[in-house]
C-alpha cells in the first residue's frame, strides 16, 4: 500500500465522516429480539456464562451447569438424533443405555472446558426461522481464540422452548456427532453395544 | 511460491496411485449403509486417513509445540496485532473472490475494509473497519466455484492442507494466482516475505483453533470422521451466506433512502 499523504489524508476524512454518519444510521436497525425463543436462549445463554465466569471451583461449577443443561436442553431428543438409522435397530434396554451415557457425554463435553471459555461473552445476532423451529444467533467472544457465530435451534415443546442443536460456524453438532457415531459403528460391525462401551469409557476418562 | 503448489498435486498424483486403496461399498441390500456412504462420498478414505494420521503427527509434534511457544512469549495484544495484519493482507484475494462471485456488497465492504485498515488501522495492525461497519468475512475461490455451479467430488484430506475436494484444489490454486502478492516481481525479499506470511498464518491460526481442535479430538470417537463432517458442514455455511447476502438489499453501514 503506498499512498500520497494527500490521499491518505482525504479518504481519512471522508471515512471519519462516514463513520460519524454509520453510528447515527445503525442505531435504529438493530434487530427485534423480542421473540420468546429469542427471550428464552437469552435467559440460557445468561445462566451459562454467570457459570462459566464465575469464580467457584472447576468441579462446583460442573455440578451447576447439570440443572441447567436439564432444564433447557432436549437431551434425549438430541441423543436419539445422534444414533441416527441405528436407533431402530438397538434393543429397549441399549436404548436406555445409550440415552443416559449420552447425557453424561453432553454434560462433560461442555463442563470439561469450562477454565476455557472463562471470560467469555456473548452478543444476539438476530433470529430466523427453521421449518417449525427457530435459530437464534449468537456471537461468542473469548480471549486469544476465534469469535464464533453459534446458533441455537430452539423447538417450542408442551415442556416450553428447548435447545435441540447447537450451530457453530455452519457446523450443527448433533449432525457431527451423528456421523462420528455413524462411522464407528461402521467400523465395529454396527453393534450399538460398542458404541455404548466406547461413550461409556470416554465419560470415565473424562474431567 | 510454486512451492506452494507441489504439497497438493503431489497428494493428487498419490492419491490416483492409491486408487486401488477405496473404501469397500456396502451390499445393495443394505439400502440405508448404502446411503451413507454415498453421502459420506469418501472413496478415498484408507488414503485420506492415512494423511489424516501425518497431519495428526506434524500438529502434535511441530505445529502445537511452536503455536505453543508463540503464545507463551508474545502477549495477547502483539498477536491480536498480527492476526489482523495477515488478515488485511488476504483483503485483496477476498476481493477478487467477492466478485468472481457476483457478490458487489461484500466486494465493496472488502474493499473499505483493506483502505480503512490500512491507513487508520496503521497498515492493518488495527481492525478498526469492523467497528466502522465493515465487518470481516471470510470466503475463498471453492465458494466461488461451488456457487458456479462446479460440484465438489469426492473428500479428500491432503497433508499439511487438511480437508478438501477436487474442487477445493482447484479453488486453492486459484487463490494463489488472484493474490498479487504472487505476480511482484522476485527479489526485494518477497519472497522471505511470503515465506514469512505462510509460517505466521499456519502459527496464528492454529493458535486460535488450538482449543477447538483439541476439544473435537477428545470428544470424538473417530475424529477423522468428525473433522470430515465439521469440514463439509462449514462449507456448506460459507456458500450458503455467500449466496445468501443478497446484493440487492442496501448493506448495513448505508444511509437510509430519502423519502
Amino acid at each position: 500500500m503506498i499512498m500520497t499523504p494527500k490521499v491518505t489524508r482525504r479518504t481519512f476524512l471522508a471515512l471519519t465522516g462516514a463513520a460519524c454518519l454509520l453510528t447515527v444510521v445503525a442505531a435504529p436497525r438493530a434487530f427485534a429480539q423480542t421473540s420468546p425463543a429469542n427471550a428464552f436462549v437469552r435467559q440460557f445463554a445468561d445462566q451459562l456464562v454467570a457459570i462459566i465466569n464465575g469464580p467457584d471451583a472447576a468441579s462446583v461449577r460442573k455440578a451447576a451447569l447439570g440443572p441447567v443443561i436439564d432444564h433447557d436442553v432436549d437431551v434425549a431428543r438430541i441423543a436419539r438424533f445422534c444414533l441416527g438409522r441405528f436407533w431402530n435397530s438397538a434393543t429397549p434396554a441399549q436404548q436406555a443405555q445409550y440415552t443416559t451415557v449420552f447425557h453424561q457425554v453432553l454434560l462433560n463435553a461442555i463442563s470439561g472446558h469450562l477454565g476455557d471459555y472463562k471470560g467469555v461473552s456473548y452478543a444476539m445476532t438476530g433470529d430466523s426461522p427453521q421449518g417449525a423451529n427457530t435459530l437464534v444467533g449468537t456471537r461468542i467472544t473469548r480471549p486469544n481464540a476465534a469469535t464464533v457465530d453459534v446458533q441455537w435451534v430452539v423447538e417450542t415443546t408442551p415442556a416450553g422452548p428447548k435447545v435441540v442443536d447447537v450451530i457453530a460456524e455452519g457446523t450443527s453438532m448433533r449432525l457431527t456427532s451423528r456421523s462420528d457415531y455413524a462411522s464407528f459403528l461402521t467400523q465395529h460391525g454396527d453393534d450399538v453395544g460398542a458404541l455404548i462401551g466406547a461413550l461409556q469409557k470416554q465419560v470415565g476418562q473424562g474431567s | 511460491m510454486r512451492q506452494r503448489f507441489q504439497p497438493a498435486w503431489a497428494t493428487l498424483a498419490l492419491a490416483g496411485l492409491a486408487l486401488n486403496a477405496c473404501a469397500t461399498r456396502p451390499p445393495a441390500s443394505d439400502p440405508d449403509a448404502v446411503a451413507e456412504y454415498e453421502q459420506t462420498n469418501d472413496p478415498l478414505e484408507p488414503t485420506n486417513r492415512f494423511f489424516y494420521g501425518v497431519n495428526d503427527k506434524l500438529q502434535r509434534y511441530a505445529l502445537n509445540p511452536v503455536s505453543q511457544g508463540y503464545v507463551h512469549v508474545v502477549p495477547p495484544p502483539v498477536r491480536g496485532g498480527v492476526h489482523n495484519v495477515l488478515s488485511n493482507l488476504t483483503s485483496p484475494v477476498t476481493f477478487a473472490d467477492d466478485v468472481t462471485q457476483a457478490n458487489p456488497r461484500r466486494a465493496g465492504t472488502t474493499f473499505m475494509r483493506f483502505v480503512i485498515n490500512s491507513t487508520a488501522g496503521g497498515l492493518g495492525i488495527f481492525d478498526v473497519a469492523t467497528g466502522w461497519g465493515y465487518p470481516m468475512h471470510d470466503t475463498d475461490f471453492n465458494v466461488t466455484l461451488a456457487l458456479w455451479g462446479v460440484p465438489a467430488g469426492p473428500y479428500l484430506y491432503l497433508p499439511v492442507l487438511g480437508p478438501s475436494s477436487p474442487r477445493g484444489v482447484a479453488g486453492y490454486g486459484a487463490d494463489i494466482v488472484l493474490d498479487p502478492f504472487t505476480w511482484v516481481p522476485r527479489g526485494y525479499g518477497l519472497i522471505t516475505f511470503n515465506w514469512a506470511r505462510y509460517g505466521l498464518t499456519l502459527v496464528d491460526r492454529y493458535s486460535r483453533y488450538a482449543g477447538d481442535i483439541k476439544h473435537v479430538k477428545e470428544g470424538a470417537l473417530d475424529p477423522y470422521a468428525t473433522f470430515r463432517s465439521l469440514y463439509r458442514q462449514n462449507l456448506a455455511a460459507r456458500v450458503a451466506a455467500a449466496r445468501q447476502d443478497d446484493p440487492g438489499t442496501p448493506p448495513a453501514w448505508s444511509p437510509p433512502p430519502p423519502k
